[in-house]
């Protein structure tokens, strides 16, 4: 037998590795300008182009117009759609195929760090992109300030929390980053475009308009319209949501791999 | 009286979908020591330091590392062992003092980050980003982050493969003081001449057992060859070709 060394203890990283971690997943997103960009600009993107068709229609009594109600609900649920769809899946993937989180997996940091500082990273994305949404909005298009800012608050939390959790499905099912990045584009296209995020869901077919508020974009856009115009917030724009997390948190345990 | 070992394998046996990669493989590897693994390829080497390393879990047989178990004192191990893998990548976005940086805060004593890059002759490519150093330069900063920790035992998992040959002296020196500090190396290498340099016990593998183990001269001799190559041809009957593992 080797002899048993006593002078040797666990230690789990502390909060400085913590925080080295993070910033370095911050770094590596700041030098990917695609990723960094792309989740700020096309959400920016839609926004420019459909803002000033809709700013001057009047929609009930309270001053909102189809801006509150249409574009900026769609404008938000995009940013998070994008990051949690295809930034977060992409990144893990990547990391996984080359071998990143497996070679932390041998130092005493453990994956789930890398995985939990993807989230933080992009969890910041996610906010710079609503903060440079917000400020448009409210310079250059004269939106009327929300209802309830708490409401939307949590809604936005919940958007945040289900797009993300669409993301770890993916990372959790796709067995290549092609594959990931696939699946992520597929999906982030596809609910977007029954969301409404290529204009407004009105001018799809009658059965998909049906389907589309079933599923997670159509559902937090209702969400966000629902809670910024404080209009009732119906379980069906809650249900979708917590569906998908729920949904990402059992199949992540289920299938997802560290290598 | 015989020495501390720092790692006892007893029986490892592994296999992947039916196909038995590791077939009972016994090795006692003293403290101090740097212990060689050679073998064609397919012969079980990675799977034993990574059974070892506990990377993976053996189907049977035992591990004795420092007197841990690999699996269940896994984060006890991490402390003091390094391991530097055949295929992983680092984060490639960012640069060499960064990749430094950010291994060593895993480790409560760590090296400092210029010493870490000393070791390997990579301070001047500090600023440089992961995805553009060269194969030679990333495999050593893949060796340096192996060593960040000070460990008392290293893996090193085909550590010049692929580089000219100013790199692999470098990596050589590096290791030669690395025994002088007392660490035990245990290394996987194809390449002969740098196993007789540096190792002073080898395990000759071949379809996952052990053929033959003892100093790299007791090998030669053993096979009444005149070198460590003509020993390897002789007694697992295979040719060695440059950068087969590559």
């Amino acid at each position: 037998m080797t002899t048993t060394q006593s002078h040797i203890t666990a230690r789990r990283p502390g909060p400085r590795s913590w925080g080295i971690l993070i910033k370095s997943e911050a770094k590596t997103l700041a030098r990917d300008y695609a990723s960094l960009l792309l989740p700020l600009g096309l959400p920016l993107l839609v926004l420019l182009t459909s803002a000033s068709m809709a700013s001057s229609e009047a929609i009930g009594t309270d001053g909102f117009t189809a801006f509150e109600f249409y574009v900026l609900p769609i404008v938000l649920t995009m940013v998070f759609a994008y990051i949690g769809m295809l930034n977060m899946p992409t990144y893990l993937s990547y990391y996984r195929k080359s071998g990143i989180l497996r070679r932390l997996g041998a130092t005493p940091a453990s994956p789930m760090m890398v995985l939990v500082s993807q989230i933080v990273v992009n969890a910041l994305l996610s906010l710079i992109g609503i903060a440079l949404a917000l400020s448009v909005s409210f310079v250059f298009f004269d939106a009327v300030a929300p209802a309830s800012a708490l409401a939307v608050a949590g809604a936005i939390l919940l958007v945040m929390v289900s797009m993300y959790g669409i993301g770890m499905i993916i990372a959790s099912l796709a067995p290549t980053m092609n594959a990931a990045i696939a699946l992520g584009i597929i999906l982030f296209l596809g609910l977007g475009a029954l969301g409404g995020m290529f204009g407004g869901r009105s001018i799809l077919p009658e059965p998909l308009q049906e389907v589309s508020q079933y599923l997670p974009f159509g559902a937090a856009s209702d969400l966000l319209a629902a809670t910024w115009t404080g209009q009732p917030v119906e379980p069906t724009m809650i249900i979708p949501l917590v569906v998908a997390a729920g949904a990402s948190v059992l199949i992540s345990l289920a299938f997802f791999r560290w290598e | 009286m015989t020495k501390e070992l720092a790692i006892e394998t007893t029986n490892l046996r592994k296999s992947y979908k039916g196909r038995t990669v590791v077939d009972g493989i016994s090795l006692d590897i003293e403290r101090g020591a740097t212990f060689g693994i050679l073998g064609p390829n397919g012969a079980g080497k990675t799977t034993t330091v990574e059974m070892i390393g506990g990377l993976r879990k053996p189907d049977s047989g035992a591990v004795s590392v420092l007197g841990l178990h690999p699996i269940r004192d896994r984060s006890r191990l991490r402390q003091v062992l390094g391991i530097q893998l055949q295929s992983a990548l680092l984060h490639d976005a960012l640069t060499a003092k960064e990749l430094v940086d950010l291994y060593r805060s895993f480790y409560p004593n760590p090296r400092s980050t210029k010493e870490t890059l000393g070791l390997v002759h990579l301070n001047e490519q500090r600023n440089t980003k992961f995805q553009k150093l060269s194969g030679g330069q990333q495999q050593r900063l893949s060796v340096a982050l192996a060593l960040v920790g000070r460990p008392e035992i290293v893996i090193l998992d085909e550590i010049t493969t692929g580089l000219d040959p100013t790199a692999r002296r470098r990596i050589w020196a590096t290791l030669e003081s690395l025994r002088d500090e007392g660490v035990t190396v245990l290394m996987v290498s194809h390449a002969m001449d740098e196993v007789e340099r540096l190792c002073d016990r080898v395990a000759l593998l071949k379809d996952g057992r052990v053929l033959a183990e003892d100093t790299p001269a007791g090998i030669t001799q053993m096979a009444e060859a005149t070198n460590l190559e003509e020993a390897f041809v002789s007694l697992t009957g295979t040719e060695i070709f440059e950068g087969e593992a590559a």
